[in-house]
């Protein structure tokens, strides 16, 4: 086995003082980043980007590393306890991780699950990227327009899902989401749409001031109804981390979701275009399809399982393009490739041949920085709690500043606070009158993808439809589309033909 | 006739569908539709989700007449107000102070807490957005009119 | 009572409005030398191409004393796609500011500047032309064509094929490649990707068969031979593992080449002396031995100082023609 051969190679790079303090410091630094609204692992990574000029480029890409992975960590701290995503991958944490540390009354077991899940993930996302790292890069290759149309539309189907019980709003919102996504620059024609006019429209509406204030803000309008409420006492027995562990029956319903989204994560890390966000998303969408003990979206384990799990594995799988092909897979991969490149590392084909010891140093540091973040994480436990007794009335006032600052961080202006604070509105008003926002978010995301590939396959098709079906990958993916769209359709005919019973 | 109150739930629907109309509208007059051997042009995704909005708002509208109305507490709105004033005063004396000042005024005189709890909220979260924000991350936030005066 | 501390106020915000003016007055004549902080602004995301020429000019000039000892602060000014800090450096008034505020701009900048604002180069005040870069075409592993020869012949016979490569920049070089070579956008398409690793990724699955590229990104795909270049959009061939690649006068057509440069402006309004100051700061980086080997030769970008009046002329004339073959007058 010469990769882990390799590997190992790699954990002697790794295991010196140096690099493992700075895995460590990666790691603080990343989940306190994580878990901040509005700053997200692109901003972090980038800005600290400069200190690490110090060290030799392999430590500094060591701790880089460890930063954008325990990340995704801490995304999920803020989303459970506040139900204010601390990234975008979080958002689909928030959907069952507040519920669960609130009405549940399990805050530090939605924690250690999400910790959990998270370590799962990333651990099954580092393995297959340990042995099959440049053969999952080759097949992320072969996801050209086509087939990541013919994917997405299928993911769009699962949007449908998440609608919950009023199916008519959440589409209506769903449209909305798109609408808005498609207003900004259009890449492929190099020109402004739907900007009317306004040069700050020009660049569109960014994502992060977006679900801050959809989720966050929105929420801190909910919160005012329960000022009153007098914090729950029996809280109390809870904050210590013996009282946050999971029962056996607990790890044992998480282990199922966490597994299958960890694969699903990293094959979604390895496609073009598709991120950590989106992994987290089709996570929780496919548990859908399988049985939970109880419902998503009430604070179940599974629903958090589901989704922490695909981000971390999705985290570690787009180090496979990165690392095999020199192809960053988002905007914080191409903010470490071009740290890479300023010092004189070219990723790419060839790396792994003519800079083994970063390559594997590299992985071997994921691996390292997984444990010591899951160790950390859940070690802080207690602590997190505490947050949840501070009296909502003082809450108020701290998550609105967090909510401001962090819409302002985003691009250092005063329009990502105005963003944030007319979607907050726009959230709090759907809410009240029963229009969940999680479609609309999501939408948001995935249409623009789906919207961009879907045109880039026409213009090699040359305006064709045939280009779907003509290559094997989306002509399955096709099959699968239609065959979902088709089953409650047959079912309902067999139905009143008799056939089936009801 | 009896007459119906124009309820919220009502009005979005009739939001969304004139978001709609426009997006159909522009899309198809100003960025294009098809093109032959360009397939989809910028204007085509957003009519086509467009048109299905303007569906989907008018059934919307039609399920939302048979439900209650909803009620907005007015006490709700005050952390958007004080998001506002923060803007507002931002231009002025800068975001930090804003920010503190919203937090002092928020503790003291509307939850009217003692100056202790008052001034503990104020430094945890001071010390959240100077550590985290100012300090490590360098966020440059807006000084202010007053500042820019002063600094030249 | 009142009325008098009123009028005091009064008194003092004048006299110092007037000192202040008095000061900047006495400075006019002298030579300028930084005094206070350093503005410089980016209108793209940090860790970008961008980010990283500003970084490094920034640090040679401060290791080199060029900057009086003070600090420059890099500003990321990114809403509206970057056009909303352009906008605010040209509208920055005279004085003490604008002797302190500079912005990187590329080509890639200006063009989507003039396409889709009212905002001109002839609002700012070029200050240095620091480097450019030029871009080929290569075949993927699996693409349909093997050389040049073959991509002429298959578009004589009518065949359709498709360009890809990022936006900005690449879209106007393909722009000029089809009007030379006589082709409509139908028949040889484009499809802009939001950076060239969208482009690059795309070839390698062969997903499409042309890509157009300028040489940093592609330079390892090339060694690796998953890349060959075919086509050289320059005046001259390439050196390195590029020169393989002719130019398209070889093809009897005329040369077609849409540099990439890479520069930095100020507000108009940047003073006389300060602008003499900044242009010799540039001047003296780009001769540095860490500008040459540690940023030219490491991105593959063709050193090309200009100075400031000699940048202004050639800005001036690259606006002029980007706009007349987008088909604006002004």
């Amino acid at each position: 086995m010469e990769n882990l051969q390799m590997l190992f190679m790699g954990f002697s790079v790794v295991l010196t003082l140096e690099n493992v303090l700075v895995t460590m410091l990666g790691a603080v630094l990343g989940l306190i980043v994580g878990a901040m609204p509005g700053i997200g692992s692109l901003a972090g990574v980038a800005l600290l980007l400069p200190l690490t000029y110090k060290f030799n480029p392999t430590t500094a890409i060591i701790m880089l590393g460890s930063l954008y992975y325990a990340n995704m960590y801490g995304g999920s701290f803020s989303a459970i306890l506040l139900n204010i995503p601390g990234d975008s991958p979080a958002v689909m944490t928030a959907l069952d991780g507040y519920p669960m540390a609130t009405k549940r009354n399990r805050p530090g077991q939605a924690l250690f699950t999400a910790n959990m899940s998270s370590f799962i993930g990333g651990l099954i996302g580092m393995l297959i990227l340990t042995f099959m790292g440049p053969l999952l890069a080759d097949l992320g290759l072969k996801f050209g327009p086509a087939e990541m149309t013919a994917l997405l539309l299928v993911a769009m189907t699962s949007i449908g899902w998440l609608v919950g019980e009023n199916p008519t709003k959440g589409v209506v919102l769903t449209m909305v989401g798109i609408l808005l996504a498609s207003m900004g620059m259009d890449t492929l024609t190099g020109s402004p749409r739907y900007d009317f006019g306004n040069m700050y429209l020009l660049g569109g509406i960014p994502f992060t001031p977006f679900v801050i204030g959809a989720v966050g803000f929105s929420q801190v309008l909910k919160l005012m109804e329960e000022r009153n409420k007098k914090v729950e006492a029996h809280i109390n027995q809870k904050l210590t981390i013996k009282g946050s562990m999971l029962t056996l029956h607990d790890f044992r319903r998480l282990l199922p979701p966490a597994i299958r989204s960890g694969f699903m994560g990293t094959f979604v890390g390895v496609l073009p275009g598709a991120g950590a966000t989106t992994g987290a998303f089709l996570g929780y969408a496919a548990q859908k399809a399988f049985k939970s003990e109880e419902p998503l979206g009430s604070g179940a384990i599974e629903g958090i399982a589901s989704c922490e799990a695909a981000n971390n594995a999705a985290a570690a799988g787009s180090f496979a393009p990165l690392l095999a092909l020199g192809i960053p897979g988002s905007g914080t991969g191409a903010v470490l490739l071009g740290g890479l490149m300023m010092w004189g590392l070219n990723p790419g084909p060839l790396l792994f041949s003519t800079n083994p010891d970063f390559a594997w140093g590299l992985i071997s540091s994921l691996f390292l920085a997984n444990l010591l973040t899951l160790m950390i994480a859940l070690g802080i436990i207690p602590f997190l709690i505490k947050i949840l007794t501070v009296p909502v009335k003082m809450l108020i006032p701290i998550i609105t500043v967090v909510c401001v600052v962090g819409g302002y961080s985003t691009s250092n202006s005063m329009y990502g606070v105005i963003i944030m604070f007319l979607s907050g509105l726009f959230g709090y008003i759907l809410d009240r009158n029963g229009y969940g926002v999680a479609p609309m978010l999501l939408a948001f995301v995935l249409a623009p993808l789906l919207e961009s590939n879907m045109r880039k396959a026409f213009i090699i098709s040359h305006g064709s439809l045939g280009i779907f079906f003509e290559k094997p990958i989306s002509a399955f993916l096709i099959i699968v589309l239609f065959a979902i769209i088709l089953t409650p359709v047959v079912k309902f005919v067999l139905r009143k033909a008799g056939v089936l019973k009801k | 006739m009896q007459s119906k109150k124009i309820t919220s739930k009502m009005v979005i629907p009739v939001v969304t569908a004139v978001i709609a109309a426009l997006f159909i509208y522009l899309g198809i007059t100003k960025y294009g539709f098809w093109h032959e051997v360009r397939g989809p042009l910028p204007g085509f995704f957003p009519t086509i989700i467009g048109f299905a909005l303007l569906g989907l708002s008018v059934l919307a509208f039609l399920g939302g007449r048979k439900e209650e109305g909803t009620t907005y507490p007015i006490e709700n709105w005050y952390p958007a107000l004080g998001v506002i004033g923060i803007m507002l005063a931002t231009l002025v004396i800068g975001m930090l102070p804003s920010l503190a000042l919203f937090v002092i005024l928020w503790l003291k005189v509307y939850e009217k807490y003692n100056w202790k709890t008052t001034l503990v909220g104020l430094a945890i979260i001071m010390a959240i957005v100077i550590g985290a924000f100012v300090m490590w991350l360098g966020v440059p936030f807006p000084k202010g009119l007053i500042y820019n005066l002063i600094a030249y | 009572m009142k009325k008098i501390a009123l009028v005091l106020t009064m008194a003092l915000l004048v006299s110092f409005a007037v000192f202040a003016g008095a000061q900047a007055e006495a400075q006019a004549g002298k030579a300028f030398t930084p005094s206070k902080n350093i503005d410089w602004y980016v209108t793209s995301s940090p860790g970008g191409g961008s980010d990283i020429f500003t970084r490094t000019i920034m640090d040679i000039a401060v290791a080199e004393n060029l900057v009086n000892g003070q600090n420059v602060v890099v500003q990321y000014k990114t809403d509206g796609a970057g056009e909303v800090g352009r906008l605010l450096v040209s509208q920055i008034k005279a004085g003490v500011q604008a002797d302190h505020t500079l912005l990187t701009f590329n080509s890639g900048d200006l063009m989507p500047m003039v396409k889709n604002t009212n905002n001109r180069f002839e609002n700012f005040q070029p200050i240095a032309h620091m480097a450019v870069d030029k871009h080929l075409i290569f075949v993927g592993e699996m693409s349909k064509y093997k050389s040049f020869e073959e991509v002429v012949a298959a578009l004589k016979r009518g065949e359709r094929m498709v360009l890809g490569g990022s936006k900005g920049d690449d879209i106007a070089c393909h722009a000029a490649l089809i009007a030379e070579l006589g082709v409509s956008q139908d028949q040889l398409s484009y499809i802009a990707h939001d950076a060239t690793s969208g482009a690059i990724t795309a070839i390698l699955g062969g997903h499409f068969d042309l890509l157009i590229s300028k040489p940093a990104a592609a330079s390892q795909y090339v060694e690796a031979g998953k890349i060959t270049p075919i086509l050289a959009l320059s005046t001259s061939r390439f050196p390195g593992n590029l020169n393989s690649a002719p130019t398209l006068s070889e093809f009897g057509y005329k040369n077609v080449e849409v540099p990439n440069w890479r520069s930095i402006v100020a507000p108009k309004t940047m003073s006389a002396e300060a602008v003499a100051y900044w242009t010799d700061v540039f001047k003296k980086v780009s001769e540095t031995e860490e500008w040459n080997k540690g940023y030219i030769e490491k991105q593959k970008l063709v050193p090309d100082y200009m100075d400031a009046a000699t940048f202004t002329t050639y800005g001036m004339n690259f606006q002029k023609e980007y706009l007349a073959s987008i088909g604006k007058d002004k």
